[in-house]
């Protein structure tokens, strides 16, 4: 009984997440309590967070949360049973796997055998850098400090600040009674901790006629440079305020680091190769009469032949979860598509090949030498953006989408910032973008994390400011 | 015959009954950690306790203690998933400073490391410029207890009957060559609550919610173009699996699910028979159904009128309101026409937002948000009820929190979320296709999605729109939006069907950092605007 209250307290205290011992220990019990044959598996995440919420100059809420989740997989007969619970006692184990057993008999179809496939090859599992110690060690005092800091000098001038810092750190594995202490299979996620910390700002004047925002996430709270961002929020929202109704229309614009990541979204989650080979999304070519199939545009330049978009787990700056299959990939080379997603299922039926390739969680696109300043002194007439917000995807086939501009938009007229503008709906499609673009700038990282902390990985960007041609603006709105 | 059944069959009675046996977890109150009891154990009553002494001890002026323990079952025509999770949070205030600490474990040392911690994070904040908050009175709830009333509980039913239902509804949907359900699957959540504050309240509370996702596709006979409708009779719902079972369901539906499978193809038929044309651009009168007048009432006043939103709290997350004075826009701006009056509560059976008490041991009672078109009243919460106390004080209202402090578990810190909403009805005894009738010259809007910007004043509208001449709908537009102003469109209003129209839906809403969903009801009926702008939402300029 003396060893089930010491598992009850576990997560309370130092231990913030789960250990790889941990894991391991709670797979072992787990797997004790399956009865009769067949194999078991547990999923086990834990995450801890550390927050500090901010609104008018005064932190709203400090907060320290934890939590578990142990998702078991039981197989009995064809069936296989799903239960899930964050209580890692003997007894709750025991009846989840139980329950698992029992629900096994209500999924009959589900595991069906697969003969005919051949053995997956085990894949490469990447080393990525996805941990750091100075965002795990950051303390709720050292939280405090930094957004008294991060809010002096916008209170100071005035203004009313909003924000949120976030340190995070999860861990994962995905463990099988029938491979414990040998070689994993492709499927198993061996343990891995990872990190991830945040800072966003929001800054607006009383009068609500100005708002600047900045932020950034990275897996590593030193390299994000808090006073940094908290001075171009401030900066922003002064320099936004007073706006001027602009008409909408077609505008050259230069975007933001922050606005082209906006941008690229779209275009990361409509990278089915799938959907391209039947005739859906954006990659379609044209249907082959002849053969009776969907020709796609891989090999086809579809984008300025200055893009380049890649996915390495190996770049420390980037930090990717390492999951199996993740391996570098170049999805747009000099403007040329040149990679799809696909599951196993479509690469052993379609494709040849045993593996399926994993979709882009963080990427770095390429970029020029031009600083925004230079774009904006070297446009005549057009729109400086700092970042979109509330993206929607109106046609799947050309990705033409609408949102909104948000937090600071500038008329820039002979190659200077004249006047702030109010906001405008778009209604634009980012391959039209991509393929207007005049100049870019340098690469920089932005702000891109992961929200819910069940979550794996992290989904980190590094995107550069661009100057496009002919943005379609279609009506003004009054949020400031 | 399904598989399940077979099955079932096969394998008898005696492996159905278990699936459905709850499974045990385990609480440690004194002694040994021992099975855990339902919520209503006086002992959960020492041990939250102990989070309220340990927060006192540590310095808090105020704290409360909230234990949740959410059973979800996710239900598929040939697959369900269980999940279970204890959470306990507990909250300190300190110095006008709130701190917040959390997890999953249920004993009388980690109640007190959590009061600790709770503590520990205000104080650190309680360093820097003085902050105050004042409380709104809470009324002491002495052991309260409340079981949401469901007809069936999902928790107490076989899955195999569930799945059974849900296979029998493919099977019945695919008699019709063509039909089919494109999606099909049920949630059920129970939530047992405990919550104690140092106001010296505890209660203790069970709810429920269900929700479904079905989805009837249409292929059509001659183009073989295919069509979805989304059933919203089954969206969020504080109801067991009566949500899907019962024949009939007051405000919910009036026939049987699978009548209503039939009724929705049935109408995505005569929908589809209209013939196809170039959009009008321009400004007309438009009749627009209930769950589009839901997902606008929600979208303009439920969000802009969050206390804490109207006053800049949100400004880093979910963003701000277009009504940005709180103080002197209440009893001043005019929300829309005379015949707009807006409420709200927490209280009515079925809502998704329906509970006994908030997350701060309040009682919420119903309330107006918006009178004959003026604004009258705010979401609250105990400290922002205090906000308003100049403007409560002048117009004689006591000063109160209106229970909207809501979080999805008690691993979530509570925060203020959108009651239950309802559009007070109007005159009007028509329902949608008889204000169509009524027309002589104007559009029809039905299934509408939208857009909202950041202060939620401005929206764009994705909806299926048809054309109305002289009482009939005479075309549909293949692409069609609608743009609006908050203010605009409900100072626009036309008139508003009667109580016998209203319809109830199940709604999400996602508020904070870090982000929270929780759910809530909007009660609408079918109403008629004018001069609504209609655009081609894929037309660039």
């Amino acid at each position: 009984m003396s060893g089930r209250s010491d598992r009850l307290i576990r997560l309370a205290g130092d231990a913030r997440i789960l250990s790889a011992q941990d894991c391991e220990t709670i797979a072992k019990r787990v797997f004790a309590f399956a009865s009769g044959p067949g194999e078991t598996s547990v999923d086990l995440t834990s995450w801890w967070n550390g927050e500090l919420r901010w609104a008018r100059n005064r932190t709203m809420l400090a907060s320290d949360r934890r939590d578990i989740r142990v998702e078991i997989w039981r197989d009995v007969g064809n069936g296989r049973g799903n239960v899930s619970t964050n209580q890692l006692d003997d007894v709750s184990l025991e009846a989840a796997v139980h329950a698992a057993e029992r629900s096994a008999v209500l999924a009959p179809i589900i595991r069906r055998p697969t003969p005919t496939q051949p053995p997956l090859p085990n894949p490469d599992r990447p080393k990525t850098a996805i941990w750091s110690d100075a965002t795990y060690a950051v303390t709720p005092e050292a939280r405090g400090e930094a957004a008294r800091a991060l809010i002096a000098p916008a209170e100071a001038r005035g203004m009313q600040s909003a924000g949120y810092l976030e340190m995070r750190a999860g861990s994962r594995a995905r463990l099988s009674s029938m491979r414990m202490g040998t070689i994993p299979a492709p499927w198993d996620i061996p343990y891995a901790a990872w990190t991830q910390a945040q800072c966003s700002m929001t800054v607006r004047d009383k009068e609500g006629t100005g708002s600047g925002w900045a932020g950034l996430s990275s897996y590593d709270w030193a390299r994000i440079d808090a006073p940094a961002l908290a001075a171009r929020a401030l900066e922003k929202c002064v320099a936004s305020r007073h706006p001027v109704t602009l008409e909408p229309g077609r505008y050259t614009v230069i975007l933001e680091p922050q606005a082209v990541c906006d941008m690229i979204e779209i275009l990361a989650r409509a990278m089915a190769r799938e959907g391209a080979e039947s005739g859906m999304g954006p990659w379609v070519l044209a249907h082959d009469d002849v053969l009776g199939l969907w020709r796609s545009k891989l090999g086809l330049k579809v984008l300025d032949e200055r893009i380049t978009i890649t996915h390495d787990p190996a770049d420390p700056q980037l930090g990717i979860f390492p999951e199996p299959w993740l391996e570098p990939v170049t999805w747009f080379d000099k403007g040329v598509l040149t990679n799809l997603v696909f599951d196993r299922g479509y690469a052993l039926g379609q494709l040849n090949v045993n593996a399926p390739r994993r979709g882009l969680t963080g990427y770095r696109m390429s970029g020029g030498q031009t600083s925004v300043e230079e774009m904006i002194s070297t446009t005549t007439r057009g729109l400086l953006v700092s970042h979109f917000s509330g993206i929607r995807v109106l046609d799947s086939a050309s990705l033409l989408s609408t949102g909104l501009t948000r937090d600071g938009l500038w008329l820039i007229e002979h190659g200077q910032i004249s006047k702030a503008v109010k906001n405008f709906r778009f209604t634009e499609s980012p391959l039209f973008v991509l393929n207007s673009i005049e100049q870019m700038g340098v690469p920089v990282p932005v702000f891109r994390p992961v929200k819910n902390p069940y979550e794996t990985g992290l989904t980190p960007a590094i995107v550069p400011p661009i100057k496009s041609r002919d943005f379609s603006f279609t009506s003004t709105i009054d949020a400031i | 015959m399904s598989l399940n059944r077979r099955l079932f069959l096969k394998t008898g009675v005696a492996v159905a009954a278990l699936a459905a046996v709850p499974r045990p977890l385990y609480a440690q109150f004194d002694g040994a950690p021992e099975l855990l009891p339902p919520i209503e154990d006086p002992r959960f009553a020492s041990l939250a306790a102990r989070a309220l002494d340990s927060a006192r001890r540590a310095g808090a002026v105020y704290a409360d203690v909230r234990l949740s323990h959410t059973r979800t079952r996710q239900f598929f025509p040939v697959v369900t998933y269980d999940a279970e999770d204890m959470e306990v949070g507990v909250r300190a205030l300190v110095d006008g400073y709130w701190g917040f600490a959390s997890g999953p474990v249920w004993s009388p040392d980690e109640m007190a490391r959590l009061g600790r911690e709770a503590v520990h994070q205000a104080k650190t904040n309680a360093l820097g410029k003085p902050r105050i908050v004042t409380l709104a009175p809470a009324p002491v709830v002495q052991n309260g207890s409340w079981t949401m009333p469901v007809k069936i509980d999902p928790f107490e039913i076989s899955p195999f009957e569930v799945q059974d239902h849900l296979s029998s509804l493919n099977i019945f949907a695919e008699r019709a060559p063509d039909v089919g359900l494109s999606s099909n699957d049920a949630r059920s959540t129970m939530q047992e609550k405990a919550f104690a504050s140092t106001v010296g309240s505890y209660c203790t509370q069970r709810s429920y919610l269900t929700l479904g996702n079905l989805v009837v596709g249409l292929t059509s006979r001659k183009t073989k173009q295919q069509s979805s409708i989304q059933l919203d009779c089954v969206s969020a719902a504080g109801l067991g699996w009566e949500l899907f079972s019962a024949d009939t369901l007051p405000r919910v539906r009036d026939h049987s699910l699978r009548e209503e499978i039939l009724l929705r193809a049935e109408e995505g038929r005569e929908d589809a028979m209209l013939p196809v044309k170039a959009l009008n651009v321009g400004r007309f009168d438009a009749v627009i159904d209930e769950i589009s007048i839901a997902k606008l009432l929600d979208g303009t006043i439920g969000h802009a009128t969050e206390l804490d939103r109207a006053l800049g709290l949100e400004a880093n997350a979910g963003g701000t309101s277009y009504i940005n004075d709180p103080l002197g826009m209440l009893g001043a701006y005019q929300a829309g026409a005379p015949l707009f009056s807006v409420s709200a509560n927490r209280s009515e059976a079925g809502g998704a937002a329906t509970t006994k008490w908030d997350d701060e041991g309040i009682e919420p009672d119903d309330f107006t948000i918006v009178k004959d078109g003026v604004l009258v009243d705010f979401q609250t919460t105990r400290e922002s009820a205090d906000w308003l106390k100049d403007a409560y004080t002048k117009s004689g209202k006591p000063v109160r929190s209106h229970g909207c402090a809501n979080a999805p578990s008690a691993v979530d810190a509570p925060m203020q979320h959108v009651p239950n909403l309802a559009l007070t009805p109007g005159r009007e005894a028509s329902d949608f296709n008889a204000l169509v009738s009524g027309m002589t010259d104007g559009i029809a809007i039905k299934r509408a999605n939208l857009d909202m910007d950041f202060q939620h004043g401005s929206g764009l509208g994705l909806a299926a729109v048809f054309e109305v001449k002289k009482g009939k709908r005479v075309a549909q537009y293949p692409s069609a939006g609608f743009l609006f102003r908050s203010t605009d469109l409900w100072k626009s209003l036309l008139s508003v069907s009667s109580d016998k129209q209203l319809r109830r839906f199940g709604v999400t809403a996602q508020k904070g950092e870090p982000p929270q969903t929780c759910y809530h009801s909007v009660t609408a009926a079918p109403a008629v605007v004018k001069q609504l702008t209609l655009i081609d939402p894929l037309r660039k300029a």
